[in-house]
């Protein structure tokens, strides 16, 4: 048996192979798949038992539906972009440049810091969440989109920070000194040679930062009451009102998680090199 | 006075990570200490004020006789332990069926990413669904197979609400950690497998004495990072069973939460929190110490 034969192993392992394929394939897929098809059956078909699958069955009007009477859902949907827009954003702004620093530039205890940032990622978020509550309710500022997303800004900047730490800790050293030798101050090292060729991770990171803060929803149930409620927190709500109208149900929960599945699916390959990079770097 | 090119940059690495740094504290700082005092204090909020006075330790001494707080530990340990052990073995798993030829697919990543990107809420609100005791489709789909021949509520008894969120909260989780896997093969040297291979190891030792061996920090990494995630599993308890029947599902996380902001008692509910906090420090000491980097690193 040659070494190439190995790898992909005999009958047997590739039996057990194209099995546990099918398994996780199963395994991932099917729960995704009954949401969808839940969505577009009626009402009928769908607590029929078995679940009746004819084609004619199949509808829009359950979105429809969602879509006409759920003013929250609109609102909640606006609610998030906002936002997860804003506090990605910032996020970027303000982590590229320290990402950048923690990972080339003579910082004084650059690992400490880094390590700093990443702690308080790792802080539970009930332990914040109480005093946060106090505080925010002290200004008046409950149920504002703005402070749910400042609180986001401070998740998503350590989010970024790390995946962009990773990938800046790899640039080899000889692009930026013979931008220096061109006379190339580290400013414009940054924003002319560094940054461009960081478009990758930096659409990783902001992925990254923007599918966390529009499925959030702990900070939300706390920090919001009507107007700034997220999408998040609409469907919960959806889902104690509406048991039973199961349909509907799911086709709120697809029109509010398609925005981000879409983003992750299309940028998948550079969020999975994101994570990797930022997670397992030192 | 000319400074030279070392100082230029030293000054303007300060100056690039200033901002991040202030706005992460401003944020931050304030609820990480007070979080701790709270804990100390008796806070009562009524009528949209909040009242506070001094209590010492006496929230923290309350926790030892709270027979809640006692089940919610319990609840939590059960969940935790068996969340990390599944997680890691099923991510190894798929991480190792990825890496073979057969895996290799873009497909396959599709399947990984979707779960990861499914917002917790929607997916809570989808396996509600999915477990629902009169039209869910896994009784339908158990009854057809012959498996059970009624029904059943599978939310409605103390240990299979468990059971179901861990299993809704593992199938959530595969993903991630298993994509932290499928990099860290990626990065085993194939070299190693030839010099194992030429020693005359088969797949299973040449598993066990060059794969394990070189994933032994990526697994640890991830094993350190499941256990603080799965401390903070909220979205599913709240929306999958409130934390019932008869508390059977009430988490560490969970009690905090249902403590302070529903009974609002502010003081008792920091002290649980603080709990969290704790177990969570001691866990993120952990991933550091596994990630510091041990020699220097170049380009420094």
């Amino acid at each position: 048996m040659s070494f190439a034969r190995l790898r992909e192993g005999g009958p047997l392992r590739k039996t057990v192979i194209l099995v546990g394929l099918a398994l996780f394939t199963f395994w991932s897929a099917a729960p995704v798949l009954w949401l969808i098809i839940s969505s577009l059956l009626e009402q009928k078909a769908l607590i029929a038992q078995p679940p009746d699958l004819s084609p004619q069955n199949f509808t829009l009007e359950n979105f429809s539906t969602v879509l006409a009477a759920a003013a929250a859902l609109g609102r909640g949907i606006a609610n998030s972009l906002i936002v997860s827009l804003f506090s990605t954003a910032l996020a970027l702004v303000l982590g590229a440049p320290a990402a950048y620093a923690l990972a080339r530039l003579p910082v004084p205890r650059a690992n400490g810091i880094a390590f700093l940032i990443l702690a308080t990622q790792m802080l539970p978020g009930i332990a914040i969440a109480i005093p946060l509550f106090i505080v925010i309710s002290k200004l008046g500022l409950i149920d504002n989109v703005l402070s749910l997303g400042v609180v986001y800004l401070s998740f998503n900047l350590p989010i970024v920070i790390w995946i962009l730490r990773g990938f800046f800790l790899g640039i080899p050293s000889g692009i930026e000194k013979a931008a220096a030798v061109d006379g190339a101050g580290i400013f414009a090292t940054f924003w002319y040679i560094v940054l461009p060729i960081s478009l990758p991770p930096l659409s990783a990171a902001a992925v990254f930062a923007f599918v966390e803060a529009w499925n959030e929803f702990f900070f939300a149930l706390i920090l919001t009451r009507q107007q700034a409620q997220t999408v998040p927190l609409v469907i919960a709500q959806f889902a104690g009102q509406y048991q039973t109208v199961f349909g509907q149900m799911m086709a709120a929960a697809v029109i509010s998680v398609a925005p981000v599945i879409l983003l992750a699916v299309l940028f998948r390959n550079q969020i999975i090199r994101g994570f990797a990079d930022g997670m397992m770097k030192g | 006075m000319i400074s030279t090119f070392e100082q230029r940059r030293r000054r303007t690495g300060l100056f690039f990570v200033a901002p991040a740094l202030i706005v992460l504290a401003a944020i931050l700082f304030y609820p990480i200490v007070d979080s701790i005092l709270l804990a100390l204090q008796r806070v009562q909020l009524a009528g949209g004020a909040v009242t506070q006075e001094w209590a010492g330790f006496g929230n923290f001494e309350r926790l030892f006789t709270d027979a809640v707080f006692w089940k919610a530990a319990r609840n939590t340990a059960y969940f935790s332990v068996m969340e990390v052990v599944l997680v890691t073995l099923l991510s190894l798993g798929v991480a190792l069926l990825l890496n073979h030829p057969f895996g290799r697919s873009g497909f396959f990543r599709i399947l990984l990413i979707v779960p990861w990107a499914l917002a917790p809420v929607a997916n809570a609100v989808l396996w509600k669904w999915i477990l629902n005791a009169n039209y869910g489709v896994l009784n339908g789909m158990l009854k057809s197979l012959g498996v059970i021949g009624n029904n059943q509520v599978w939310l409605g008894t103390p240990l299979s609400a468990l059971n179901f969120l861990l299993i809704v909260d593992v199938w959530k989780s595969v993903p991630f950690v298993a994509l932290l896997m499928l990099a860290g093969l990626q990065r085993v040297p194939q070299s190693l497998y030839r010099a194992a291979y030429m020693d005359g190891a088969g797949p299973w030792r040449s598993f066990l004495h060059v794969t394990l061996p070189t994933m032994r920090g990526v697994i640890a990494i991830a094993i350190v990072l499941q256990t603080i995630w799965s401390l903070r599993v909220f979205d599913l308890v709240f929306v999958l069973t409130r934390g019932g029947p008869a508390d059977a599902t009430v988490l560490l996380n969970f009690l905090a939460y249902r403590v302070t902001f529903n009974f609002l008692d502010l003081g008792y509910g920091a002290a649980i929190a603080n709990v969290i906090f704790a177990l969570t420090f001691l866990l993120a000491a952990a991933y550091v110490w596994l990630l510091w980097p041990r020699e220097p690193k170049g380009a420094r």
